[in-house]
């Protein structure tokens, strides 16, 4: 496999590892994703249904609700957030969340924007990557089930 | 500043503030004249922001400037009678008390600009609510990002937010141009305001729309509904409308001088299609009925008074109306609320509809909005006006 990786910039540190959740459709957290659960449970979004937790998730930008903050910031206590965030653009709103969840429960949740190609473009659901928010770089590690790959 | 000196609270507001103005840019921290805090409701900010609050009020942290609190999780008065769970209720009691003693000013309202803020044009501010953020920005061309929730409340605590975004003059000027002179708007309801702000929402989603062509004699609660619902269309803060918003006297003002990006003719059939994208339908079951998001000013009260005087609201549907205590103050003092109640309806202060149990499972609404964000609690949520709401409500079921 040739190797995909991408440049971004970061926005909040740190380094995870783990599925790709992807979307096109921008997203509000709020009304999309349950802090409890982590699943995404808005029924206009093409993620409903999906969980969020626990996955490395994209979506081109924030809409909506500033309650998102809170969201991301529960998700977080309640162990239940994504492992990473990947956006074409991080509305301060989601950063927010971010940064509270590391000041309150030394809990991190890297998020990186602004790539150099699009992500989605090139990147499915069940790959597994790695985003490191710490130098702002994403990398496929292995092809997920759609190419017939080791998930 | 962030070595503690101040006490925890304020150490914990600054260093985040601090390193959110580090991600995006900002040069300096910027002094703001005031603040609207979102998350006031339990509901919304859950136990880890309960946590939060909590501690900051008791680190002795308090507001340095004015700020103006989003609804609540209860109506304070009523919260009983709404069957609001003993439990949250305590929650966002305890929430109130650790905001009020804070100096938090109790409007609990979405619409503040209506009931209890002052906002001023070119005034720097720090709101949250996104509705209330594109209507500051918009329509007082007052200054403030879109703040989330708990920055909010930082930023009351610092008095200060980092200097980015909408701050900075670049940043406000219009990138997309929409001509509406073809739509037809002289007889738009506010619901009609609110499938227009949601269309351009859509289509403009981070950026600065400017709309040409709408009547000048559009009213602050159409205006409302526009801003609130170009925020959920796309993430919209700051919308130009020429010859009505003050940053626009004019297309070329709007647009800083430079050529639009991109000029779209929105055409009557666009907003139809919007409108039936908005509304799942199924109307004429609706079990409740609920206007006032964002909540009704003291003339939608008064409106929603006239037009429902002399009838009754079907016994197998509820109808809710959402206010401030501001206004529905005002309104109990000139008999609109009695107007309004003698129907059957009730008339809801302090709090928002996604905190209310309203064991339906077909909605009907006026607010773009709420039809727009509460599907995921309902089978279906039909769109209409203000006017087609109350004849819903009040029209008798064919039930059974």
């Amino acid at each position: 496999m040739r190797s995909i990786v991408i440049r971004c910039v970061p926005v909040s540190r740190g380094v995870s590892e783990g599925e790709a959740l992807v979307s096109k459709q921008p997203m509000c957290l709020y009304d999309s994703l349950d802090p409890r659960t982590g699943f995404i449970v808005n029924r206009r979004h093409e993620l409903y249904g999906e969980c969020a937790s626990g996955k490395i998730l994209f979506f081109p930008y924030g809409i909506g609700s500033s309650t998102s903050a809170a969201t991301i910031l529960e998700a977080s206590r309640c162990n239940k957030a994504p492992k990473a965030i990947v956006n074409l653009e991080t509305e301060p709103i989601i950063t927010v969340g971010a940064l509270l969840a590391q000041r309150l429960y030394g809990k991190t949740i890297p998020i990186v924007h602004r790539p150099e190609t699009d992500p989605s473009d090139v990147i499915e659901k069940h790959d597994s990557v790695r985003v490191n928010a710490d130098v702002g770089l994403i990398e496929v590690l292995r092809r997920g089930r759609s190419l017939g790959g080791v998930m | 500043m962030l070595d503690g000196e101040y006490g925890e609270g304020y150490e914990i507001a600054m260093s985040v503030l601090a390193k959110l103005g580090d991600i995006y840019g900002a040069d300096r921290m910027l002094r703001i004249e005031n603040v609207h805090i979102d998350g006031a409701a339990y509901g919304w900010i859950n136990d880890s922001g309960l946590e939060l609050i909590e501690k900051l009020a008791s680190s002795g942290a308090c507001f340095r400037v004015p700020a103006t609190l989003n609804p609540s999780s209860i109506d304070f008065d009523m919260w009983q009678e709404l069957k609001i769970p003993s439990c949250v209720a305590n929650k966002q009691l305890r929430l109130a008390n650790a905001l009020k003693r804070m100096g938090g000013i109790p409007t609990w309202t979405c619409a503040p600009y209506q009931c209890g803020a002052d906002l001023r044009f070119g005034q720097n501010v720090a709101w949250g609510e996104s509705n209330a953020v594109g209507f500051a920005n918009t329509v007082v061309g007052a200054r403030t990002e879109r703040l989330g929730d708990l920055a909010d409340m930082c930023a009351a605590v610092v008095g200060e937010y980092p200097r980015f975004g909408l701050y900075l003059d670049e940043n406000r000027r219009g990138q997309m141009l929409f001509e509406v002179d073809k739509v037809g708007m002289e007889s738009f309801s506010s619901m009609d305001y609110g499938v227009l702000g949601f269309h351009v929402g859509s289509v403009a989603g981070a950026g600065v729309p400017v709309v040409s062509g709408m009547p000048r004699k559009v009213s602050n609660d159409e205006l409302k509904s526009f801003c609130a619902a170009a925020a959920v269309g796309g993430s919209v803060a700051l919308c130009h409308l020429c010859g009505i918003t003050p940053e626009a006297k004019t297309i070329a003002e709007a647009f800083h001088s430079s050529a639009p990006e991109e000029k779209i003719t929105i055409e009557a059939g666009d907003l139809e299609y919007t409108r039936q994208k908005l509304s799942t339908g199924y109307e004429e079951q609706a079990e409740a009925v609920c206007i006032g998001c964002p909540h009704c000013s003291v003339q939608e009260l008064v409106q929603i008074a006239r037009l429902i005087k002399g009838r009754k609201v079907d016994r197998n549907v509820r109808f809710l109306v959402f206010t401030s205590r501001a206004a529905k103050a005002l309104t109990r003092e000139m008999g609109i609320v009695e107007n309004i109640e003698a129907s059957g309806a009730r008339v809801i202060a302090d709090t928002c509809w996604n905190f209310v149990p309203l064991e339906a499972k077909i909605l009907m609404t006026d607010s773009v909005k709420m039809a727009w964000t509460s599907l995921s609690k309902f089978t279906s949520v039909a769109l209409g006006s203000v006017e087609r709401c109350i004849d819903v409500a009040v029209e008798a079921k064919q039930l059974g």
